[in-house]
């Protein structure tokens, strides 16, 4: 083996997931993999056009084909026919109006998949087409054709500070540049799926991967028009989601054909049907001027964003606002002005992504501070730290956050990383150059002031002498059960033999808000503080009070209560003694957001730096990451396994995102159907080494605990590999992915002028 | 309408049935199946073994990864009529009992998060390892380039595999 040893976050103790046997044997049941008897197969009838009025829908011939159990239209959808995380505009079936390829129009459940299938295409659909809004800076004009009643502008954001326009008048450096980021599909390997169980009762079972079980039990009750309590979520494990899965998206035709036909009913997207009807990470466009002094200090920042949130609004004013607050970044500017629209198109529909906007503009941002340092002839290095934020200074938006020198420290430790005091190599004929970039970010956790955002949790002491630990959360690969498990651990005291960890299923687990915005490390760590008092005082009493021995000579431990070094009682037996007045606490709270009146303003940040260097083929334009590190702060490390994987992954995704993935759509309907032309980096397209330092010290006065690094890692790499391009060729790139055409193009001129001019 | 031409041709899903015999993990299984049905649906609806998993169907993905007749194969390019008589391992056949050795270095060097690439994954491990015990990266690299990961950037995957290669290179010194 000859990969290069590396520094860094390395596994010291091997510490085995409790969802790992499971996995690595493949004897683990993902929702997609459950089966029923008597179960009918679904399929959804999305839109032949991205835009265009329903003349007339005719479901007779399919209706008629032997096999098929029902078909459903708009007609059958029983309640509210609409679902969205914020606002419900998206309609389940669509009645009149088709707004993207992946509008729902019919859906059907029959014997087998292959009936399904076969049942769509004798589904008579009528269109109208109408002319497609594909571009939104054009779909922002009054002349363009309104997608929705309150026209194209579905959410628009802004911030101020001081007067930039005065400012610039003052600057001896300004940098003007505009940034396009793409459609970037979050192709989890587990397309959408589940199965759809009605119950004897009249209630539903609901086994279908979502990033927040009861959010999913509330959107579904409004389509179904039934109580709350009637619908069960289960909603753990995943086969990944990155944000993808947050929002409904086969759900609800589930749910109807499973109440219509009283019979189990399974769907299981295709890749292309997850293509056509998933949610993608907004396109952006993003124009930014930014002025120095000739001392390197930033005075004035504007900045424009243009987000294609598609066809509907799922959480796209949330990522538009998140764009907007990071606009800033890290660095303390005098004079800010950030205005930002979120726009109508019918190029799909854009929604939560890991990152959630701070990619896109964070992209930007760094990519102006190292146009500035070139500009200034100042190190990039050099340029961020002069301008950098203090332990004590507000966020990026002016408010009150939690003090953190998390900047400062991410900064300091990539300023001493080996790649970027590595050695320029060109290969002999010249055509191979070598660069390294470094860029850093802040990055906000939950949901942030004006939402709601809930915690909570639950440990009990269950019947089996389990300590049950409970959260409403999910698992879909970021190890959350495995954090669980070791903050529990550390926190009362006992081995991971004596707990029993239930997520993921609203029968089952207390509300603790979504497995989303890197909150669920965070609000378990919090939650548990804030259990684990009560719950140990309360089981040392019971195992007083059944053993006659003080309280004070007790102590909690493995298996039990011990005294003395002795195995006192059992959980088990301290469970069966105590049956009649069972152990169960339980706690509520609001994930911290600042005080400030700023929608969606953060409170905790976390932050990283990543350097990387490439090699750039001068001939093919084609670019390669040799080398990746990445150091993150993001307070204590909790499971370092599971710390190490989310920041490489999270680097990885960030590299296709730089590199080579786009969902491309043309006159709104996708070209990239499935993994031949959507491509997510491979095993041979990786670095040979990512090295991952974690700064766990948090400021003194911190009482918040670690914090989740589910996004983190992949906010800064972009910005990083583009300034390394630069570094190896001279040509900034302006726009994702990189294009390996505009590489070779642009040195071909350069060369050519170089020629010309030598002549 | 182009819908209502298309409906006019449209067959019915043939009720063609062959006989097939195939061998997996070690057990012979007789089926009446489809002669064109894909061997990942013969192993996850038919034969209810459901590790290997389903994802982009065109064989880009390797979820499906199967080793038939001691070939590392993508089980949804494979058809009723190619599997039949072969003999199939999947991931539920890799450990005789226990885990398997590369079950045990992907769960110590995080080689997985979501598990859902896992199996195919762990698959294609064992046809690289079947192949040269003592891989050098280059084999590592081209025997796993068929298989996505979108959770772990692979880097707990190539430690597992090194791993791997270690406990191999130190078990050949030793009978040195």
């Amino acid at each position: 083996m000859d990969y290069e040893e590396g520094k860094g976050l390395r596994l010291k103790q091997v510490c085995i997931r409790p969802d790992g046997v499971e996995k690595v044997t493949g004897h683990l049941k993902f929702l997609t993999d459950l089966s029923f008897p008597n179960m009918l197969f679904a399929k959804i009838l999305r839109s032949e056009y991205p835009h265009a009025n329903i003349v007339s829908i005719s479901t007779e011939k399919a209706e008629e084909l032997p096999g098929v159990r029902a078909v459903i239209t708009s007609k059958d959808v029983l309640g509210l026919n609409g679902f969205g995380l914020i606002f419900p505009d998206q309609p389940v079936l669509c009645k009149d109006k088709v707004r993207f390829v992946g509008d729902a129009v019919a859906a059907v459940a029959a014997e087998t998949e292959e009936i399904a299938e076969a049942a769509l295409q004798l589904i008579e659909v009528e269109y109208e087409p109408l002319p497609v809004v594909d571009d939104p800076e054009q779909a922002m004009l009054p002349s363009s054709p309104q997608l929705h009643p309150n026209g194209n502008i579905l959410h628009q954001a802004s911030y101020q500070s001081g007067n930039v326009e005065e400012a610039f008048q003052s600057c001896d450096c300004i940098v003007e540049e505009t940034y396009q980021l793409p459609r970037q599909m979050h192709a989890y390997m587990e397309t959408e799926g589940g199965v759809f169980v009605p119950e004897k009762d009249g209630t539903l079972t609901v086994y279908a991967g979502t990033q927040h079980g009861y959010k999913d039990r509330y959107q579904l009750a409004r389509i179904l028009n039934m109580p709350e309590e009637d619908i069960r979520v289960v909603s753990s494990p995943l086969g990944g989601s990155f944000g993808g899965k947050d929002e409904l998206n086969i759900q609800p035709y589930g749910a109807l054909l499973a109440l219509k036909t009283g019979f189990p009913v399974k769907i299981h997207q295709t890749r292309r049907e997850s293509v056509r009807s998933g949610i993608k990470r907004h396109p952006m466009k993003i124009k930014m001027k930014t002025g120095a002094k000739k001392n390197g200090k930033i005075i004035a920042h504007q900045v424009r964003i243009i987000a294609d949130t598609g066809a509907y609004a799922t959480l796209g004013p949330a990522v538009l606002d998140f764009a907007v607050e990071h606009a800033t970044g890290p660095y303390m500017i005098p004079n800010i002005q950030v205005e930002g629209y979120s726009v109508f198109t019918n190029n799909g529909v854009a929604g939560e992504f890991r990152g959630f906007g701070g990619n896109q503009v964070t992209f930007a941002l760094e990519g102006q501070i190292d146009r500035l340092a070139v500009k200034l002839g100042m190190s990039p290095l050099e340029l961020r730290q002069k301008n950098l934020r203090q332990a004590h200074d507000p966020g990026p938006v002016g408010q009150k956050i939690a003090p953190t020198d998390g900047a400062q420290q991410v900064l300091k430790q990539i300023s001493q990383s080996k790649l970027l005091n590595s050695c320029r190599k060109q290969d002999h004929n010249g055509l191979i150059k070598t660069g390294v970039g470094v860029a850093i970010t802040m990055h906000g956790g939950g949901l942030g002031y004006g939402r709601l955002d809930p915690a909570g949790g639950r440990i009990s002491l269950n019947e089996e002498g389990k300590i049950e630990i409970a959260f409403g959360f999910e698992e879909f690969g970021q190890g959350l059960l495995a954090v669980i498990e070791q903050i529990a651990i550390r926190a009362i005291g006992c081995s991971r033999e004596d707990l029993h960890i239930v997520i993921g299923d609203t029968y089952k687990v207390p509300r603790s808000g979504s497995s989303t915005a890197s909150r669920g490390t965070s609000m378990v760590w919090q939650a548990i503080q804030r259990m684990k008092a009560p719950f140990q005082n309360s089981l040392l009493e019971r195992a007083s009070q059944c053993t006659d021995v003080p309280v004070s000579q007790l102590k909690i431990g493995e298996k039990g209560v011990w005294h003395q070094d002795e195995l006192l009682i059992s959980y088990k037996e301290l469970a069966k003694q105590t049956i009649d007045k069972p152990l169960i606490i339980e706690t509520r709270f609001d994930f911290p957001a600042t005080p400030c009146s700023i929608p969606g303003g953060h409170f905790l940040y976390s932050f990283a730096a990543c350097a990387v260097k490439v090699e750039v083929d001068l001939a093919t334009g084609f670019v390669r990451v040799k080398h990746l590190e990445q150091a993150v702060a993001a307070g204590p490390v909790i499971f370092p396994q599971g710390y190490l994987g989310q920041i490489e992954g999270g680097s990885v995704m960030a590299l296709g995102y730089t590199l080579t993935e786009e969902a491309l759509i043309e006159k709104g309907t996708y070209v990239t159907e499935n993994f031949d032309s959507y491509l997510i980096p491979t095993i041979k397209d990786v670095p040979l080494s990512i090295d991952i330092t974690a700064i766990e010290e948090l400021c003194e006065e911190d009482e918040y605990g670690p914090r989740g690094v589910g996004e983190i890692g992949t906010v800064a790499v972009a910005p990083a590999i583009a300034m390394a391009i630069y570094d190896a060729t001279g040509i900034w790139v302006n726009k994702l992915p990189v294009s390996r055409e505009e590489i070779v193009n642009k040195m071909m001129e350069t060369e050519m002028s170089k020629w010309l001019t030598s002549k | 309408m182009a819908d209502k031409q298309m409906s006019s041709s449209i067959k019915l899903p043939s009720e063609e049935r062959m006989r097939m015999s195939i061998f997996v993990n070690g057990k012979k299984k007789e089926l009446e199946i489809h002669p064109a049905a894909r061997l990942v649906d013969i192993l996850r609806e038919q034969l209810h073994l459901t590790g290997t998993k389903i994802s982009c169907g065109i064989g880009r993905c390797g979820a499906c990864s199967v080793i038939m007749n001691g070939r590392l194969v993508n089980a949804c390019l494979v058809r009723a009529y190619q599997a039949n008589e072969k003999e199939i391992v999947t991931i539920e056949g890799l450990a005789e009992k226990g885990l398997h050795p590369i079950q045990q270095a992907f769960l110590e060097e995080g080689g997985f998060q979501c598990g859902y690439c896992t199996p195919g994954m762990i698959m294609a491990v064992k046809a690289i390892l079947d192949q040269y015990p003592n891989p050098t990266s280059q084999q590592i690299v081209d025997g796993l380039s068929g298989n996505l990961c979108r959770c772990t950037g692979y880097s707990g995957i190539i430690r597992a595999v090194q791993k791997l290669a270690e406990k191999e290179t130190s078990r050949l010194d030793s009978k040195c």
